[in-house]
């Protein structure tokens, strides 16, 4: 019987009331905050949306309706496919992936000029620049970058003054906003992994490879990435995961157009009020989101215990 | 290589410029825009310096109260937070290593779990459970600020839990034996030994959950219930309909981010300092006019000047009076507006003249779209609205529309051209624009005003007005006019 031992040894080093208060807020944590909501979701998510006169009748039963819905739409079925909900879906994943690669290039540069050049000043003084927009409220940002893009915005009051363009571009409609306020809203998040990581790369190991003849290219490729990894890996996991989930920024800078795939969530939920729908495309987007991060982890080799280090 | 090193350098420098105008870029001119008293958020044009936004901003009852919401979910958060990460952090320690893994996984995995679905599964979860445990329940199971609080500390406490991982690696569990052999109880050497040792990672985590209870939107906006936070509440004024006093509120959190980022820092330093000091290594400092605490320390130097400006910007924009610039700013747009009309009257005269050479046919094209173009292109013209329309009301609705409803067409919706009309003349657009035409400052001039205006002629009551060459400057004209 290895579990009271255990059990009895864990009160005997934390002492009765201090490990049953211990227990009991990670308890608390892991079953009634994360997992039974979860499980509630999933539940909710095969039901139908009946009036709360028919619920727990004989017709609430278990269906696949609100999955059916994403695939083929309202008529369910007959070869008919719910194109604008999966086109939504699509784009939202394979834009959530270029924004993390593009955080990605952008942010590999500076987090190796921080890195490896340790202590001075000026550093710190990045670092702090660095820390002033990574608390500011994530809506706010996203308003900066709309003042910016706007019609009679700064970007385009420069544009037409410099006479690259004679009349203003709608960024919104085109959707440059969008990408641009996503990539902008996660960056920090893509450096700051990325940062610690190269940070504790041994600087005699670049000298070295230096000193033996290797190119450029191949030091990176070679000794600065692989080290790297894990912090990549997780700075990849938060961009792609939270753009994916992202909700501020297509709300706010999203063209009338186009929506985000957790838009639709909050339609569902919100202003339709089918929690069950609304439940069922939630469930797809964190199954879809999950798939592929695990999916590129297993590619490239990492552990899920190296995210959040 | 000399060159190249050079070549090197500027690439370095012309990089961290762009990165870094990127990511403050934005930030400075949103809070540049707090100061123009141009009613749209927006620094060009710049009409004059004001602090009337603030004046607004502290008359806003709703957002007053947001922030008083706010503050109560930060402080709850932070306790739940920091206690179940604490609690959290410490069974990491302890727990079988073959179980430490799988533990692991799910107590990080909240970070992982988008904002949307911890949101949702929060209000399914507790609405399921007050169903179940009846009606005695519903008041609290479906209270906003009891459902943000735990939707939040559900990722909350994985941030805080990583806080107190990084602390307690540094921790002997020795101390703790020591103390319990020495016969302190566990509650005893928990309080005088391990929580003071792990005091500046629980200050700093207490932060960190206050911070990102505070700016959290994904998930609050599914359970805020009745009492919207300061962010829902941004959201809201910055989806429907917006003034400078947003930027007013967001150069006060600007501000003051930079200020605590700043202090930090000075403090930090001013501790180094102190600590070599303190070691014999200080080297012999020159004499200085600076007082001790700024010498050496270019944060806390930043610190005094930063507040130095933002004290000045403040005093100068009560002290100053802008009344005088404002009626010169209104002087200037109805001069404006008076060269257009002139304009719009030379043309419709041009226009007049040719029609009478063509002929009575001036029905040439259909009057359908029209009224969306005509106050789609007087945007562009008046330069007052700088978000082309996308901020109208209407428009949102016919973006939810979309959700709703699929709607081939809005999707289809090309992007946007450089035309004057803003591609509203695409047929598969005009379900959406037909809003924002609706809403927006009368750009179609009615037929009566027409006739004042350009003295059409009684055969034809819409004088050639919708002739699409000529919306624009009926659009101009008639916006500024009116």
């Amino acid at each position: 019987m290895a579990r009271p031992r255990l059990l009895s040894e864990y009160f005997r080093t934390n002492g009765r009331l201090l490990g049953s208060v211990m227990l009991g807020l990670v308890a608390f944590w892991i079953i009634v905050l994360i997992l039974l909501p979860q499980l509630s979701m999933l539940d909710y998510s095969f039901r139908y949306n009946l009036p709360p006169a028919e619920q727990g009748g004989p017709k609430d039963v278990y269906t696949l309706a609100n999955y059916r819905h994403l695939i083929y739409g309202a008529g369910g079925g007959e070869g008919t496919y719910n194109t604008v909900d999966l086109m939504v879906f699509v784009r939202t994943i394979i834009a959530a992936m270029a924004v993390t690669v593009a955080d990605l290039i952008l942010c590999y540069p500076l987090a190796y000029y921080l890195g490896q050049s340790r202590g001075s000043g000026f550093v710190r003084l990045l670092v702090v620049l660095l820390i002033i927009p990574y608390w500011i409220n994530e809506i706010l940002r996203a308003f900066a970058l709309r003042i910016v893009f706007a019609d009679g915005g700064i970007l385009n009051a420069a544009m037409m003054g410099l006479g690259l363009i004679d009349q203003p571009i709608d960024f919104i409609r085109a959707d440059v906003a969008l990408y641009a306020g996503l990539g902008y809203a996660y960056i920090l998040l893509m450096l700051f992994p990325m940062y610690n990581a190269i940070e504790s790369l041994d600087r005699n190991q670049i000298e070295a490879a230096r000193d033996m003849g290797a190119s450029w290219i191949r030091i990176h490729r070679r000794i600065v990435i692989p080290h790297a990894k894990p912090g990549i890996t997780s700075g990849m996991t938060m961009v792609f995961m939270l753009s994916a989930g992202a909700l501020a920024a297509p709300q706010i800078l999203g063209g009338p157009s186009s929506l985000w795939f957790t838009q639709l969530v909050y339609q569902w939920f919100n202003d339709s009020l089918n929690w069950q729908q609304g439940a069922a495309y939630a469930i797809v987007l964190l199954v879809a989101s999950i798939t592929i991060v695990l999916t590129f982890m297993k590619i490239f080799k990492v552990n899920m215990g190296d995210i959040g280090k | 290589m000399r060159s190249n090193i050079l070549l090197s350098r500027i690439a370095l420098g012309l990089y961290l410029v762009i990165f870094f105008t990127y990511l403050l870029g934005p930030l400075v001119i949103m809070s540049m825009t707090a100061f123009n008293s141009n009613p749209f958020p927006t620094i060009t044009p710049w009409d004059c310096f004001s602090f009337e936004w603030f004046q607004v901003l502290a008359n806003d009852e709703r957002i007053l109260r947001a922030i008083l919401n706010s503050v109560i979910i930060g402080l709850g958060t932070v306790v739940l937070s920091v206690a179940m990460g604490l609690a959290a952090s410490l069974i990491l320690t302890q727990i079988w290593p073959r179980w430490r893994s799988t533990y692991y996984t799910i107590i990080i995995a909240p970070i992982l779990i988008p904002g949307v679905v911890l949101g949702i599964s929060t209000v399914v979860f507790w609405d399921r459970l007050s169903r179940i445990l009846g009606p005695a329940t519903d008041a609290l199971f479906h209270n906003g600020i009891f459902l943000t609080i735990l939707g939040q500390s559900t990722f909350i406490a994985s941030y805080t839990m990583l806080v107190f991982v990084a602390r307690l690696q540094r921790y002997d569990p020795g101390l703790t034996e020591a103390a319990l052999d020495l016969g302190a109880t566990h509650v005893q050497a928990f309080r005088k030994i391990l929580l003071p040792f792990m005091r500046p990672a629980i200050a700093s985590a207490a932060v960190l959950a206050f911070l990102a209870s505070f700016e959290n939107y994904n998930t609050t906006t599914f359970t805020f219930g009745r009492y919207p936070t300061l962010t829902i509440e941004l959201a809201q004024k910055v989806r429907y309909g917006i003034n400078p006093s947003i930027s007013a509120l967001a150069f006060i959190i600007v501000s003051l981010t930079v200020f605590g980022a700043l202090a930090n820092e000075a403090w930090r330093r001013g501790r180094i300092k102190a600590e070599a000091e303190r070691k014999g290594e200080a080297v012999a400092q020159g004499r200085s006019i600076l007082p001790g605490f700024l010498r050496g320390n270019w944060a806390a130097g930043a610190l005094v000047l930063f507040s130095f400006v933002v004290i000045t910007l403040f005093w100068t924009a009560r002290a100053y009076s802008p009344e005088q610039c404002k009626a010169e700013v209104r002087a200037a747009k109805q001069a404006e507006a008076a060269k257009r009309r002139e304009e719009l009257l030379r043309r419709r005269a041009q226009q007049r003249l040719q029609q009478q050479m063509k002929g009575p046919d001036i029905f040439v094209p259909s009057g359908k779209p029209a009224p969306a173009g005509g106050a789609a292109a007087g945007k562009p013209a008046t330069g007052n609205a700088p978000f082309g329309g996308v901020f109208d009301p209407g428009n949102l609705e016919g973006q939810s529309g979309t959700g709703e409803k699929p709607d081939e067409g809005s999707n289809a919706a090309p992007p946007a051209k450089p035309s004057p009309f803003g591609g509203v003349f695409d047929p598969g657009n005009l379900a959406n624009q037909a809003g924002a035409g609706g809403d927006g400052e009368s750009g179609e001039a009615p037929p009566g005003k027409a006739d004042d205006n350009g003295g059409a002629k009684p055969t034809s009551p819409f004088g050639g007005v919708f002739d699409p060459g000529n919306l624009k400057g009926v659009g101009g004209g008639a916006g500024e006019g009116n």
